[in-house]
């Protein structure tokens, strides 16, 4: 009985409107605030959709153990952290793999971006701690952490850019909820782009999708990456205020 | 002068010009490395940072705290990737953590370990931390800044390039608001006029026009950090 509840639920109506009223390639509200951490060298709050993350960087600096240095770059330790209250059920504040995973990949994903020979024998200690999650959160993290390196002064080619698309209900879809992620064939693609370049730094995926299907998605993802950049350059922006002439009054 | 504000990767632009700091090509286009202010009118393409930490580069006057000792060293926290080193042999005074020397960066390797030179040690005084790359807006266009500060507070400065600004003398909690004014509005025009309204100091007392100051010949010389270090 409750199978057949399950698969009576329609991904997109006959509109086109999503579970949560969105359409196709459109994504969750995001706010971002560039700078919210004195105490850091740089950081970052984030809101996508349901999501709440705080990344912060420290570094570069001397790189402790010392054995985890390497004399031709500097290393970047990404550190994904979910709180306990993140999710319905009280998450064990131990990181568990998936934790591990994510800090692995995203610390690559950024590694790309950022110009390591620059600062040998360092580390560039990067912080993302997720207070809310509701599916994309990596991604999240990920957007966070590159407006947090761009505040604390980092020298990097390009802001990494992430966004999630999937398929839930055979329609490819942006930016998937919780609820469709938790479809009996949802595939979730959290992908991140340097944008100018259009180089994919991070690139996960688990299910199946066709060829054609992983065209469209693709298209869709690096449409709406666009927008995500254009919000992280407003955030850091933001914080200097659009009045660089200074103000006329004194 | 037209300033826009950039971040990392955006295009500075697709002229061909020569390059100055904080930029690298791609594609034969300019683009910027960090958060800054770019001047398009310049012959450069330069990007002036907003954020950042300190590189030691040599000749650089920086201001150092002692953070512990070996056996014939002290080890200096000089606010960058690592701690320095000084020979007990160079200085006559005995010195413990937490006390202020300033030093000349004499040698820079390449895992940006610097080497110190012409040691002093002070006696007394407040150290005022504000972020490196705010420092050449709390010195000014040839010293402006610092003969402001220095007009208006009463107080002895010397500004590290390395972030760190030790004050003696003077009203040195007004200079605390002074430097905190100048770190949040360094990206702003016409900085030194609005921080000499602050703190109240004449527009003769300036340096608008160097030729007419006493100071003026000392500034020829050797610029801002020779003046810094002469008033010792």
């Amino acid at each position: 009985m409750a199978k057949k509840q399950e698969e009576k639920i329609v991904y997109m109506d006959s509109k086109g409107k999503r579970l949560d009223g969105r359409k196709a390639e459109e994504l969750r509200p995001i706010k971002i605030q560039a700078g919210v951490i004195p105490m850091a060298d740089g950081s970052a709050y984030l809101e996508w959709g349901q999501n709440k993350v705080v990344a912060a960087v420290h570094g570069p600096r001397e790189c402790l153990p010392k054995h985890t240095a390497s004399p031709y770059k500097a290393v970047i330790k990404f550190n994904y952290r979910m709180a306990t209250f993140s999710v319905p059920e009280r998450k064990n504040p131990r990181p568990s793999r998936r934790e591990i995973e994510i800090s692995k990949v995203c610390g690559e994903a950024l590694e790309k971006a950022i110009f390591v020979e620059r600062f040998p024998n360092t580390e560039i200690e990067i912080t993302a701690e997720i207070f809310d999650s509701n599916a994309g959160s990596r991604i999240s993290a990920l957007t966070a952490a590159a407006v947090a390196l761009a505040d604390a002064g980092i020298p990097m080619r390009d802001l990494v850019t992430g966004v999630s698309v999937g398929k839930a209900g055979g329609k490819i879809l942006v930016d998937l909820s919780k609820d469709e992620e938790d479809a009996p064939d949802a595939v979730d693609v959290p992908i991140a782009f340097l944008p100018n370049s259009k180089e994919i730094v991070l690139l996960q995926l688990d299910g199946v999708m066709t060829k054609k299907e992983w065209q469209q998605a693709y298209k869709m993802a690096w449409d709406a990456a666009q927008k995500v950049h254009e919000l992280q350059k407003g955030a850091l922006k933001a914080k200097y205020g659009n009045n660089v002439k200074g103000d006329e009054k004194k | 002068m037209s300033k826009r504000v950039v971040v990392p990767g955006e295009l500075v632009t697709e002229e061909r010009k020569k390059l100055g700091s904080h930029v690298f090509i791609s594609e034969g286009k300019i683009y910027s490395d960090s958060i800054g202010l770019v001047n398009d009118e310049a012959d450069y393409a330069s990007v002036v940072p907003l954020e950042g930490k300190y590189m030691p580069v040599s000749n650089d006057l920086i201001i150092g705290v002692i953070v512990g000792q070996r056996f014939s060293v002290y080890a200096v926290d000089i606010n960058s990737f690592y701690a320095s080193y000084v020979s007990k042999k160079e200085i006559r005074e005995i010195l413990k953590p937490g006390s202020i020397i300033s030093a000349k960066i004499m040698k820079v390797n390449e895992m940006n370990e610097a080497d110190l030179g012409n040691v002093r040690t002070f006696f007394g005084g407040e150290i005022i931390a504000v972020s490196p790359v705010k420092i050449p807006r709390v010195i000014g266009r040839e010293g402006s800044m610092l003969s402001v500060l220095k007009a208006g507070t009463k107080c002895n400065i010397i500004a590290g390039k390395n972030g760190l600004i030790w004050a003696k003398g003077g009203n040195v909690e007004l200079l605390r608001k002074a430097v905190s004014k100048i770190s949040k509005e360094a990206h702003m025009d016409n900085l030194t006029q609005r921080i000499a309204d602050f703190l109240g100091v004449k527009e003769g007392a300036q340096h608008e026009s160097p030729q007419t100051e006493n100071d003026s010949r000392r500034m020829d010389r050797g610029g801002a950090e020779e003046e810094n270090s002469e008033s010792i």
